[in-house]
């Protein structure tokens, strides 16, 4: 028996497949940035609305053989989702393993209740959290001799927060300012015990004859204090009417304390949340560059990305700049690039491609260069500089690519003197997508090109003029305007071309359907 | 022949490396510029400069703007009213010399440009169009740098067609049977048409006559040729 328990928890440790369904099952129920939880999350808050609604519509109707079925398809799926969670929150197996593993290492007899004991305290743990608790009393009242916890149904409403993942963040709102809370708390209590008190002792005796017992006068108390004062026991002696003006103004009192604190706290609450927020799209991203200040260089520089579909982070700790970029729908998230945890945050160390300096400070930049480097070792980095003594600092930082803005501007601008029709020429391939572009078509290592001679690829008919050659395997050596007879496409070739859009999307699928065909006929052949 | 002239209107690191590259390029440097401790460092750095504001007309006259060997103003003060005046000013002394104009926002190049700027620099946006390349078409940044700063040994160069050349009179697209040598024409400037540029791969059978400029990518020596090629016909 113990064998095969332990055995067994080898197998799932093993199994693929087991891991596989089970980390599917714990990101739809757990995980909030997985794709389908949003569905499993509506159709979950369908379940307990309508149930809801069946429950209202019962009171004052006949009860539908339907209705009930529905009900009881409901509780299923509820009991289905708790049983998930429960199964989903620790390893069992990986539990047995280990106290196998250990026991083995330290040479003495493994005891599989020891483990089992564990286990059991760790699904205990998750039973008797509030959230699954919440879960058990929505469940319940469907037990028929339980029918009076049919109240107990409408605790299937908090459910709902459990589909909202923000809604934590307000109930962190309170454990936080809990000092503020408890003052307030005791204040009240102080305020209703001295009003009650006094209330029934001047009018308790038969004076009013509203206020039988002491909880009558605690409630008369609480309901002035909050000033809802609905009216139904008010005091008819001169000391309880006396006690009542006291604490109507305290009440007053209470009440705006309590509403400043709760007010300010949700508000910068919500302020963390929108950040969180981005961030949170930050980690559902892959593949994108952080642009480290929005100013006038990463203004443009957002909207280029953006026109062609790239996908980036705007970071910036000014509030300004913070709301340009906001207000263009950019996800920004707002702090210091220059902090280790900001980055890591975002992803740098793995998810990002490039991040990118651009502070007008140079010693920012050199800030976050080294941040970004010490989180990755191969993301790529570039960042502004405005003089040279800072360029070789920088790449000694580990900057892959550094840009002089005063230099780049200088070498552009003297190359206009000389020869502006060229140099709009080149602007104009390099801006504007709408006439002519330049591409770079690289050369798969399968593409049945290689080996071929250029000409081959029928430059004329796309009416494409190539420039030259990059290839990779000579440390990106640039072979300009090669002898199209001559030449041998090589794999992992970059053909510089200058063409217009719709002739290079033509020509680069050209290159592509012409390898699967080729791929067919091998396959075919093999047949 | 005469050394080829450019004014640069202010001293200021962009200043310093426009001057800096013309002057290698074998370019004659005149700096204009009224702040005494910007002057000195132009002389430092051993530029000619001349001390005006460039507010008053008949300055103007001083710096022979109408001198046929003047290639380019420079505006690159960094007030933008001053550089929106003196480029104002200049185009109103001199209807066709060339006028490069920085801006440092966006929303200025539009007034420059109708002061009578031909180009406007504006180094922030430069410096963002690279990083973008950079970031989205690497390999065609670093060929364009070689081909446009001179760091390799291929060039880019311009071609007036001059009348009764071997190009006038014939199209575009039979270009490539004429040329000789290994260079590529990447497209022409037809003066009569419009002042936009078109490529060769465009397909349209343009018609190249007198005062079209082509322009090539090549080697020097291959394009020295080429150039040697047509003046023979002619």
């Amino acid at each position: 028996m113990k064998s095969l328990i332990i055995s067994l928890a080898y197998f799932l440790e093993s199994s693929q497949n087991y891991y596989k369904i089970k980390h599917t099952a714990f990101q739809l129920l757990e995980d909030p940035n997985y794709r389908y939880k949003k569905y499993f999350d509506f159709f979950m808050i369908f379940l307990v609305l309508s149930t809801i609604a069946i429950m209202i519509y019962e009171v004052n109707h006949k009860q539908l053989e339907i209705l009930n079925d529905f009900e009881i398809f409901a509780i299923v799926i509820f009991i289905i989702e708790w049983l998930g969670r429960l199964w989903t929150v620790t390893h069992m197996h990986k539990q047995i393993i280990t106290d196998y593993e250990k026991a083995q290492f330290l040479n003495q007899p493994y005891r599989l209740n020891r483990s089992i004991r564990k286990i059991l305290k760790q699904k205990f743990k998750f039973i008797i959290s509030p959230m699954s608790i919440i879960d058990l009393l929505a469940i319940l009242p469907t037990y028929r001799p339980l029918r009076i916890l049919r109240i107990l149904m409408i605790f299937r409403l908090f459910k709902l927060l459990r589909y909202t993942s923000s809604i934590n963040e307000f109930r962190r709102v309170f454990v936080e300012k809990r000092f503020e809370f408890f003052t307030l708390g005791l204040l009240f209590f102080i305020a209703v015990v001295f009003g009650s008190t006094i209330i029934f002792i001047f009018e308790g005796a038969g004076v009013n004859e509203n206020i039988h017992t002491y909880f009558d006068a605690v409630y008369w108390s609480v309901i002035t204090i909050t000033t809802v004062g609905f009216g139904d026991i008010s005091p008819v002696s001169t000391p309880g009417r006396i006690a009542t003006l006291f604490l109507v103004v305290g009440g007053m009192a209470v009440i705006a304390f309590f509403t400043s604190i709760v007010t300010t706290a949700l508000q910068e609450k919500l302020q963390m949340i929108k950040e969180e927020k981005s961030v949170g799209e930050a980690n559902a991203m892959r593949d994108f560059i952080v642009v480290c200040g929005f100013g006038r260089v990463g203004k443009v520089l957002a909207e280029q990305l953006d026109s062609v579909g790239e996908k980036f982070i705007v970071v910036d700790n000014d509030d300004k700049q913070f709301q340009d970029s906001k207000f263009l729908n950019y996800t920004t998230v707002k702090g210091d690039a220059s902090s280790v945890s900001l980055l890591e945050s975002l992803g740098v160390e793995d998810k990002a491609k490039a991040v990118i300096a651009l502070s007008s400070s140079d010693s920012t930049n050199l800030a976050i260069i080294l941040t970004a480097r010490s989180l990755s070792a191969k993301v790529n980095i570039i960042a502004r500089a405005n003089s040279t003594q800072i360029e070789k600092k920088m790449y000694l930082a580990g900057a892959n690519k550094v840009i002089l803005t005063n230099d780049i501007t200088a070498l552009v601008a003297s190359e206009y003197v000389g020869q502006p029709v060229a140099f709009d020429a080149i602007d104009d391939i390099l801006l504007n997508d709408k006439h002519a572009v330049m591409e770079e078509v690289e050369i798969l290592e399968n593409s049945m090109f290689v080996g071929e001679a250029l000409e081959k690829l029928n430059f004329d008919d796309f009416n494409l003029t190539l420039i030259g050659i990059v290839s990779k395997d000579e440390k990106d050596s640039f072979t300009f305007n090669p002898d199209k007879k001559s030449y041998e496409i090589k794999a992992k070739d970059i053909l510089i071309v200058i063409g217009y859009n719709e002739a290079i999307i033509q020509f680069k699928s050209n290159i592509l359907s012409r390898r699967t065909k080729i791929f067919k006929r091998v396959t075919n052949g093999k047949k | 022949m005469e050394k080829s002239r450019v004014i640069i209107y202010s001293y200021n690191h962009i200043s310093e490396q426009i001057a800096q590259i013309l002057t290698k390029r074998d370019y004659e440097i005149l700096i204009i510029e009224d702040k005494e401790e910007h002057i000195e460092q132009a002389k430092e750095d051993g530029f000619k400069v001349l001390n005006l504001s460039l507010m008053e007309d008949d300055e103007l006259e001083q710096i022979g703007l109408n001198d046929k060997s003047l290639k380019a103003f420079f505006c690159l003060n960094e007030d933008k009213n001053n550089n929106l005046f003196v480029t104002l000013s200049v185009r109103n002394f001199n209807k066709s010399i060339k006028i490069i104009s920085l801006s440092s926002d966006v929303d200025n190049n539009k007034p420059l440009l109708l002061a009578g700027a031909n180009k406007i620099l504006n180094p922030y946006e430069i410096s963002a169009f690279r990083i973008f390349r950079l970031l989205h078409k690497p390999y065609i940044l670093d060929v364009l740098d070689n081909i446009l700063f001179s760091k390799s040994d291929i060039n880019i160069e311009e071609i007036t067609v001059k009348k009764n050349s071997i190009f006038d009179g014939i199209l575009l697209n039979e270009l490539n049977k004429v040329k000789k040598g290994n260079i590529i024409i990447l497209g022409i400037q037809d003066k009569e048409i419009s002042e936009k540029f078109i490529f060769f791969s465009a397909g349209i059978n343009h018609k190249i006559d007198e005062g079209d400029t082509l322009v090539l990518l090549g080697r020097p020596k291959e394009l020295e040729k080429f150039k040697e090629s047509i003046d023979h016909i002619v």
